[in-house]
């Protein structure tokens, strides 16, 4: 098998330059069915996400695939660009090489946040939008569903997965779980409608928050936020009422000046009846007077609580990720052998196919010749045969089964010249 | 079944002490194994438990006695409720550190229970009645449930002030919404049981009284004097009355509170249970009346029942 993938991640790739390489679902099915048209004997798999374009060419054989700068032009053709503009800033990578890149890019091991779980699902939708063009990817299929399967066993095995990185789904997902048993009932009353709340509510909704309460100063932003996920939107005037019913409050307004003050919220406090409030003050500055978390029934964070507890998760998937590298090591070389294995296993075949028609035609001309012999003697020139055929194959066999764990695979070719095997 | 006679306290105990110890490793490090491991041990340390149970269940029916009715089989029972509950809860929330405080407690019993091995039933010589039965299973589950509340209420105690210290790390409770719901449950249960334990303790007394004109009591009457029946009717009070309090008055019922009310319930439960053990309710001394001859004649035959169970057990109590 012959592998290439070309393309640009956050690693090495502004953004400026993921911008014009990024591809919508339309455009990646146009440009799979362009790529068949101009190499129609190899196969091509396209990942793009908001972090990474990556463009994966494989063929059985390494003539029917194109080359990495081959790659390069067709990519910067297909999006209008010229060579030049891009070609510093992808990587390529070839074979073995290539096949661990894309383990490691399932496992998210390659993520901006390492170990976050949206990158496998934009794997397999990669995968299907490939199968979905009509053109047969039997390489590429068995790549991509061991990389599935690498990402399984990265997320069994170790802890990357786990723990979490960011603040929204730190707080979402750690601390409301601490104090609420389930978000389904609770009411949550969202303040501001920025880019953190919207983020913030996404693991809300996606833990079961239904109830949702949005308010904002600037009340069509507010319409936006509430829209999207099916939340009612309160006055700003009526704040302090809706302090009173929440359960959950995550803040993130762009205020300069605490939106709510001690004194306020002594009033609110009466009205909850101590019933458990949990704060997420995301705003810088704070939204929130300090002193409301000295009320027993009240939990208050703050952005600052919430990225120590960040850094933690950051440093304990830090120390996981060696565990989850060996792992994509271990089923690279897998991959290889197996792969090996078929390409030696017919090879072998086909050698031995050779060897003993050659075995049966000599067998037959010297038995025509030979006249009077018993049955007895007839076997014994036939084993004889046989064990000589054996044992002139017996190094090069051997020879090509040592090269399976080498992974080299040059031998194989090497023999199928020297015989002229054929495929 | 000879194997029966072969368990002994050592076996479930050993097994739930493992278990206490994985409990204890999990605040250090994480292991995936650990968790079927735990189950496992939990689910033997049962199974020797229910057979242990089982087996002295039968010796006391053999001889006529309520097994239930003594600090021994009642600990042991009390212990068997909680481990039932631990396995239960560690299936449900496995991700929590709920046996580190569940099982101390559950340990605690099987040791006092084991500790008393030899001490009297607490109304030996006596007919069993339903009574006895109603007042015996009211007040042991009671007192379980008590001990629950009690583990729920530190639980969360100690969750909230975690949460409050913004220490949100890997010693992983039950949300507080869990606990609070689950100590306020055991808190109407334990009044429930208790109610149920009380009200059946004075109906036997009373049953009593009529039944034996000799009595060194008054007949017809409460000995509220004694200390047993009147802490007993504290507890039930105060558990009325926190009870009565929380229903009708949300604010009581949230947060720290009931987590507080389900703690102090406990203490006054260990308080009335040393009393008991103390005073010795329904034991020798009150059911003979304090006559010499008779507490010689009782211990003599309690002797005999032990020896005997003992024989039959072939030292499997340890």
């Amino acid at each position: 098998m012959n592998l290439q993938v070309i393309g640009c991640s956050h690693h090495h790739s502004s953004v400026s330059v993921r911008e014009k390489l990024a591809f919508t679902e339309d455009q990646v099915r146009s440009f799979l069915d362009k790529y068949h048209q101009s190499f129609p004997k190899s196969e091509a798999v396209l990942l793009s996400t908001c972090n990474r374009t990556e463009f994966y060419a494989a063929g059985k054989s390494a003539d029917g695939v194109p080359s990495s700068q081959q790659m390069i032009e067709f990519l910067a053709d297909n999006r209008g660009l010229k060579t030049g503009e891009i070609s510093n800033s992808l990587f390529a990578h070839q074979d073995r090489a290539a096949i661990a890149h894309l383990f490691s890019v399932a496992a998210s091991l390659d993520s901006m946040v390492v170990g976050e779980a949206q990158i496998l699902s934009q794997v397999k939708q990669a995968y299907q939008l490939a199968v979905d063009t009509g053109h047969q990817i039997p390489l590429t299929h068995q790549v991509f569903q061991t990389a599935m399967k690498v990402a399984k066993r990265v997320a069994s095995e170790t802890d990357i997965h786990t723990t979490r990185v960011s603040v929204p789904s730190v707080a979402v997902n750690v601390l409301t779980k601490k104090i609420f048993e389930r978000l389904a009932d609770k009411r949550i009353l969202i303040l501001g409608a920025g880019k953190m709340a919207e983020e913030t509510l996404t693991y809300i909704a996606a833990n079961g928050g239904k109830d949702i309460v949005v308010t904002n100063r600037t009340r069509s932003r507010a319409e936006g936020l509430a829209e999207k996920f099916k939340g009612q939107i309160a006055h700003w005037d009526d704040l302090d009422k809706q302090l009173i019913d929440a359960d959950l409050i995550v803040s993130t307004t762009g205020a300069t000046e605490p939106v709510v003050t001690h004194e306020q919220f002594k009033s609110v406090a009466q009205k909850r009846r101590e019933k458990t409030l949990l704060i997420l003050d995301l705003a810088i500055p704070r939204d929130f007077d300090s002193k409301i978390g000295n009320y027993e029934s009240v939990y208050l964070y703050t952005l600052d609580d919430l990225q120590k507890e960040c850094e933690k998760n950051r440093q304990s998937r830090q120390s996981q990720w060696p565990k989850a590298q060996k792992i994509v090591e271990q089923e690279t070389a897998n991959f290889f052998q197996d792969v090996h294995r078929r390409n030696s296993g017919s090879t072998i075949a086909l050698l031995k196919k050779q060897a003993n028609e050659v075995k049966n035609s000599e067998l037959e001309r010297l038995l025509g010749r030979l006249d009077r012999l018993t049955p007895e003697q007839e076997a014994e020139i036939e084993q004889s045969f046989h064990r000589l055929v054996n044992k002139l194959l017996h190094p090069p066999l051997k020879s090509i089964n040592a090269d399976q764990s080498s992974e080299a695979g040059g031998l194989l070719d090497a023999m199928k010249r020297l015989f002229q095997l054929g495929d | 079944m000879e194997w029966l006679q072969k368990i002994s306290i050592t076996c479930f105990a050993a097994s739930y002490l493992v278990v206490f110890g994985i409990e204890l490793s999990r605040v250090f490090f994480q292991l995936e194994l650990r968790r079927y491991i735990r189950i496992a041990f939990t689910a033997a340390g049962l199974f020797a438990h229910t057979a242990f149970l089982a087996y002295h269940t039968q010796l006391s029916f053999d001889s006529q006695g309520i097994w239930l009715g003594s600090w021994f089989g009642w600990c042991l029972s009390g212990a068997w409720v909680l481990a039932v509950v631990y396995l239960w809860l560690s299936l449900r929330k496995p991700h929590s550190l709920i046996g580190m405080f569940l099982l101390p407690v559950t340990l605690l019993l099987i040791w006092f229970g084991n500790s008393f091995s030899d001490a009297a039933p607490f109304s030996p010589g006596r007919a069993k009645s339903v009574w006895d039965m109603v007042h015996s299973f009211s007040m042991l589950l009671g007192t379980v449930v008590v001990a629950l509340g009690f583990v729920f209420g530190i639980m969360y105690l100690i969750q909230s002030r975690r949460l409050k210290q913004k220490r949100t790390g890997s010693f992983r409770l039950p949300s507080l919404e869990w606990l609070n719901m689950w100590a306020e449950r055991t808190l109407i249960g334990s009044t429930v049981l208790l109610c149920g334990g009380f009200a059946s303790g004075i109906a036997l007394k009373m049953v009593q009284q009529t039944s034996t004109p000799s009595s060194a009591v008054g007949e017809g009457s409460i000995p509220w004097s004694d200390p047993v029946i009147w802490t007993s009717a504290v507890l039930f009070l105060w558990l009325l009355t926190a009870t009565i309090i929380s229903t009708f008055y949300k604010p009581a019922r949230r947060g720290r509170k009931v987590a507080y009310v389900v703690t102090i319930s406990f203490l006054f439960l260990m308080l009335e249970l040393v009393i008991v053990w103390q005073v010795g309710h329904a034991t020798e001394q009150q059911a003979f009346g304090n006559s010499r001859a008779d507490i010689v004649a009782f211990r003599s035959a309690k002797v005999a029942f032990f020896r005997g169970a003992k024989d039959d057990n072939l030292g499997g109590i340890s």
